[in-house]
């Protein structure tokens, strides 16, 4: 009688004890062996780089970056069209191309002629399309000017227009990547002028659209490329 | 004479049921030690698994569900002394039986006590669970019935006991008195099986056969059932203590911070809690609408240890309106409730905590209309309106993800870090109050500091909040 309620006793106890050290021997085991496996993590938070950044693309926006003084030490702030043609080595009409596959994340702030200032439409298009980051690294402003008057008047009116732009980012947002991440380019009336299909992009004027007010102008967008 | 019921059997069914139910709990409980997620054994069907969110998982991963989990990780599972204390109540009813005592009132009675112990803890636990979990799990459930079970059949049988007692005894005149000296435990079985037969033949009743052995159990069988009830509890524990396994090898072992300033003021107060001496500078990364951002809420605070650390929080909704990692809304309207915490200031804590309270309602609501997130934190919060959805607010977010990228953070939420060193994403649940207490201590003595894992560490499956 004694032997068999002893019997009962460890037989009993043995399945707690005896579980529980199986199961957790076998857990200390899967520890060991999947701390030695390669293990699958959640995918690390990075910028966008998206479909349309082809090495071509990245290649000419790295040079534009640098040249523009956004990556590479530059001091120099900003293109003009004869740097932006230089090194964008490619025709004007190509140049715009680049831009067309982000038409949903840019604009195009329409100025008065022969102005630079920016009103009350133009700086809630620029700050709708500033907000609206997300992953993106650049923001380009590229501003331009229609032909009516001199090239050199018109580079200048240009540079104003990105400047204002520029001016506008730095008071509203207090961005302190700003100069990291904005390039500027003022191309005046020489090189990459809009046409007509650009019409199509937001635009802070609602007025018809032609050309010339097209290119009365500063394209903003950002770019979803890393380089 | 009143008819003898099989109480003894009741209590027999019982204690195996609660044998069962708890043995493949704590067995759920104990494949978490690998650090891996695995699925639970969530029905009213032994050995039926489930995945996915359950009743059982959030009774597991409560702060309730083991103890001491400050000294081991995850601490000893409630489930495993319960497993043992039905074991005991197993071997003791069986012993009852083998030595005809289910008519002893000591005997039984010590049976309706030890009863007692998982009947009140199953008690507790049903109300904590509907009171601070707001679910049951089927397990415990069975758990609970097992433990019912246990208690009104020992409670019932010790009755019977004492009533029948109070019969007539026939056979009075021939008591015999109980041995003194004899082992008190097992030598119980040692007494001259004679007597009794001579009685059983006479009356057939045990109660009858405790009445001629002159009042039932000594002191000492008491005590050596205690004992050996005892026994059936620690040797599973203090071997459970010793075998678990050493996870403080991990801690530092799961990345780091990069650059934890915060040159974007992005950085919010997550909570309002009192801090304990000084505590520890820490950097939460959540989703105002993550469920597992809640619940590692919860378990933070439950653990005690929220007030050593003085925690900011950085946002990061899951949701693909504002954040383009993740390719669809995990948490639809996450985007809108992290600009109003933004937009909040010193209020951030009050959104977080309305988020966190009405997550789901937000989430369901935003999920069939965009536009819903904003009218529920505009509505609550008035004071927002107009700061939530502008161009600032929106920039100001997305400078928080921007802080995410700068660290090369994973996509996944929450992710704490204690003085730029991460809490392994492992470590949020069962193991938070053991590896949250390591690191606390290795920063008091200056000594927590992300270390290169020789082998990758465990992870949990990519690209999948919680």
């Amino acid at each position: 009688m004694i032997a068999a309620r002893i019997a009962i006793a460890a037989a009993l106890l043995a399945v707690p004890a005896g579980l529980t050290g199986a199961w957790v021997r076998s857990a200390d085991t899967r520890l060991t062996e999947l701390s030695k496996a390669p293990v699958e993590l959640a995918p690390v938070a990075s910028a966008s780089d998206v479909g349309y950044c082809s090495p071509e693309l990245k290649r000419i926006l790295r040079r534009v970056l640098m040249s523009c003084g956004l990556v590479g030490g530059n001091a120099a702030r900003g293109c003009q069209p004869v740097q932006a043609r230089s090194v964008a080595t490619m025709s004007g009409h190509d140049f715009n191309a680049l831009f067309k596959p982000m038409q949903d994340r840019g604009g195009i702030v329409q100025f008065d002629q022969d102005r630079s200032e920016v009103d009350a439409a133009d700086i809630a298009l620029v700050d709708q399309v500033f907000a609206d980051q997300r992953g993106a690294s650049w923001f380009f402003v590229v501003a331009r000017a229609s032909p009516e008057g001199s090239a050199e008047h018109n580079r200048e009116l240009s540079r104003q227009r990105a400047e204002a732009v520029m001016a506008h980012l730095r008071q509203q947002f207090k961005d302190p990547d700003l100069d990291k991440e904005v390039g500027m380019l003022w191309l005046g009336e020489e090189y990459a002028q809009l046409e007509a299909e650009f019409c199509a992009w937001k635009r802070s004027s609602t007025a018809a659209c032609n050309t010339d007010q097209l290119n009365r102008s500063a394209f903003v967008a950002w770019i979803d490329c890393q380089l | 004479m009143r008819r003898s019921r099989p109480w003894l059997l009741v209590v027999l069914v019982g204690a195996v049921l609660g044998v069962v139910f708890a043995a493949v709990s704590t067995y759920d409980f104990v494949q978490h030690l690998d650090r891996q997620v695995h699925n639970l054994h969530c029905s009213f069907l032994p050995g039926v698994s489930h995945s996915g969110e359950s009743g059982c998982q959030v009774a597991m991963m409560s702060p309730y569900s083991s103890v001491l989990r400050g000294r081991i990780w995850g601490g000893v599972p409630i489930s495993l002394p319960a497993l043992s204390v039905f074991a005991f109540l197993v071997f003791y009813a069986l012993d009852l039986a083998l030595t005809r005592r289910k008519a002893d009132p000591r005997a039984t009675g010590f049976l309706a006590l030890a009863a007692v112990l998982p009947a009140l803890a199953s008690l507790v636990m049903l109300l904590i669970s509907l009171t601070q979990l707001g679910t049951t799990c089927k397990l415990c459930v069975c758990i609970y019935v097992a433990s019912a079970l246990c208690l009104v059949g020992g409670v019932a049988l010790w009755r019977q006991a004492v009533g029948g007692r109070g019969e007539p005894a026939p056979a009075r005149r021939r008591r015999h008195s109980e041995p003194r000296g004899e082992p008190a435990f097992v030598g119980r079985g040692h007494r001259d099986p004679e007597p009794r037969d001579a009685t059983r033949a006479t009356t057939g009743s045990d109660a009858r056969l405790v009445a001629l052995s002159g009042g039932g159990a000594s002191a000492g069988f008491l005590a050596a059932a205690f004992a050996i009830g005892v026994g059936f509890v620690a040797v599973p524990v203090a071997l459970y203590l010793a075998m678990a396994p050493d996870h403080a090898r991990f801690i530092g072992s799961c990345e780091g911070l990069l650059h934890p300033e915060d040159p974007y003021g992005v950085m919010l107060r997550v909570d309002r809690a009192s801090h304990d001496g000084v505590p520890a500078p820490a950097i939460e990364v959540l989703d105002p609408l993550c469920p597992a951002c809640k619940a590692f809420e919860h378990r933070l605070a439950a653990s005690g240890l929220a007030g050593r650390l003085d925690r900011k929080a950085v946002l990061f909704p899951l949701d693909s309106a504002c954040n383009w990692m993740v390719t669809e809304a995990t948490h639809p309207g996450a985007c809108t409730v992290s600009e109003a915490a933004l937009c909040a200031g010193d209020k951030a804590p009050d959104v977080i905590a309305w988020a966190f309270e009405h997550g789901e309602q937000v989430r369901d609501a935003a999920r069939s209309d965009p536009a819903a997130a904003a009218r529920l934190v505009k509505q609550r919060f008035p004071e927002l309106a107009s700061c939530v959805g502008s161009p600032e607010a929106r920039s100001r977010l997305n400078k928080s993800l921007r802080w995410i990228v700068a660290n090369n953070l994973r996509v996944l939420t929450p992710q704490l870090f204690i003085d730029k060193v991460k809490l392994c994403d492992e470590d949020v649940d069962l193991g938070l109050e053991y590896t949250l207490s390591a690191m606390l201590a290795r920063h008091a003595r200056g000594a927590l500091a992300v270390v290169p894992a020789e082998k990758p560490a465990p992870g949990k499956p990519a690209g999948k909040a919680p």
